[in-house]
């Protein structure tokens, strides 16, 4: 239990075997996963926003779907990985209070997902698996050994799923 | 302005329109359910967006949480907790039923949301006439849920300002000392305008 790693709202950390990545009560927020299988080196971020660009905010890029992206892709690379090997996952984006908070479309949530995915597609990136929106909430487990990633759920549906 | 330069006295001021409105609060839920309500002193937070699922008690922990948008003179958000059991004795009580899935069927949900709106308009109510403000509360929002998830949202919304939340935290409880105890959090979640605004009229200056 003590390879667990917790990771916080606004906050990237990067990870080698036998180490977990979890984070905890993701909502609208948006975690993603980048790894390098052959390296067995990765990261998991938890953002709020979907940008920095268009906020003009860069000081603190966990904050922001797309540059967390940007920032842990170059952290890896920084340690190590390989930039081509590099393969993405995504998780949450939902929207918790469905019928009042106007159209799904323009809800945080769907907004933070439409940025991880051309963020990733800006940076040749892959994006190999992703379980987001619906209207419950999700913690995410990253399995640095495996590169495999669990959620688990209370709400929605049951149990535990492997991506 | 940002958050952390409060001084001794306008926390102080924050406390006491918080206790004055969670007083009106208290006694619009003790009336609703026939049970006094008691109130723990109010906490006044500044802290990191990442640090609120702490606060709250966990990310995991499952709970029902209300959100409102405070609306009018001053903006914010208020966000009503409950740990799952104490919403479903909560329930229990309101409805005369022990049924389980009661919090997540459509009678239950909207038990819970009207509980919402008569706890945060007595609560603005009573800060609005103090102060001399329209506070108004939006329709009220439901979600039970891990407690991260649930309050991200209203997190997401203050990140776009700041990194800060400055959180108004009132506990009350209910009298039953044992396994019967209803208890919640009250939040008030202010955005930095509107807390400067508020102590301005309240005259608590740095």
């Amino acid at each position: 239990m003590s390879d667990r790693l917790s990771v916080g709202i606004a906050e990237i950390r990067i990870a080698e075997p036998p180490a977990r990545l979890v984070t905890y009560g993701l909502g609208s927020c948006v975690a993603i996963t980048l790894f390098d299988a052959e390296r067995c080196l990765g990261g998991l971020a938890h953002t709020l926003l979907p940008s920095a660009h268009r906020a003009g905010d860069v000081h603190r890029p966990a904050k922001f779907v797309d540059a967390a992206i940007e920032a842990m892709a170059a952290e890896l690379v920084a340690r190590g990985a390989a930039r081509q090997r590099l393969a993405a996952k995504i998780f949450g984006g939902a929207n918790m209070f469905e019928p009042l908070l106007g159209a799904a479309d323009n809800a945080v949530g769907a907004r933070n997902i439409r940025s991880a995915r051309e963020t990733l597609v800006a940076l040749a990136i892959p994006l190999l698996a992703e379980d987001v929106g619906g209207n419950f909430g999700r913690t995410v487990e990253f399995d640095l050994a495996s590169g495999r990633v669990r959620v688990r759920a209370v709400r929605g549906r049951e149990g535990e799923m492997l991506f | 302005m940002s958050f952390p330069s409060l001084s001794e006295d306008q926390l102080d001021a924050l406390r006491e329109i918080s206790n004055i409105g969670m007083g009106h609060a208290a006694t619009a839920l003790s009336q609703l359910i026939g049970e006094t309500i008691y109130l723990r002193v109010p906490r006044v937070t500044v802290t990191d967006i990442a640090q609120v699922p702490e606060l709250l008690g966990g990310a995991e922990r499952v709970v029902a949480g209300i959100t409102l948008q405070v609306l009018g003179d001053a903006r914010g958000n208020i966000l009503l907790i409950f740990p799952r059991d104490s919403a479903q004795r909560l329930l229990a009580r309101l409805l005369g039923s022990e049924e389980e899935g009661l919090l997540f069927n459509e009678l239950g949900s909207s038990t819970m949301k009207e509980v919402g709106n008569i706890l945060a308009s007595a609560y603005l109510n009573a800060m609005g006439s103090l102060l001399h403000l329209t506070l108004i509360p939006s329709v009220p929002l439901l979600a039970c849920d891990m407690a991260g998830a649930v309050v991200d949202y209203v997190l997401i919304e203050l990140s776009a300002a700041g990194d800060l939340a400055l959180m108004v935290e009132t506990e009350f409880h209910g009298v039953d000392p044992g396994e019967e105890l209803i208890k919640g959090h009250f939040f008030l979640l202010p955005d930095a305008r509107s807390l400067e605004l508020i102590l301005d009229v309240v005259g608590g200056r740095r």
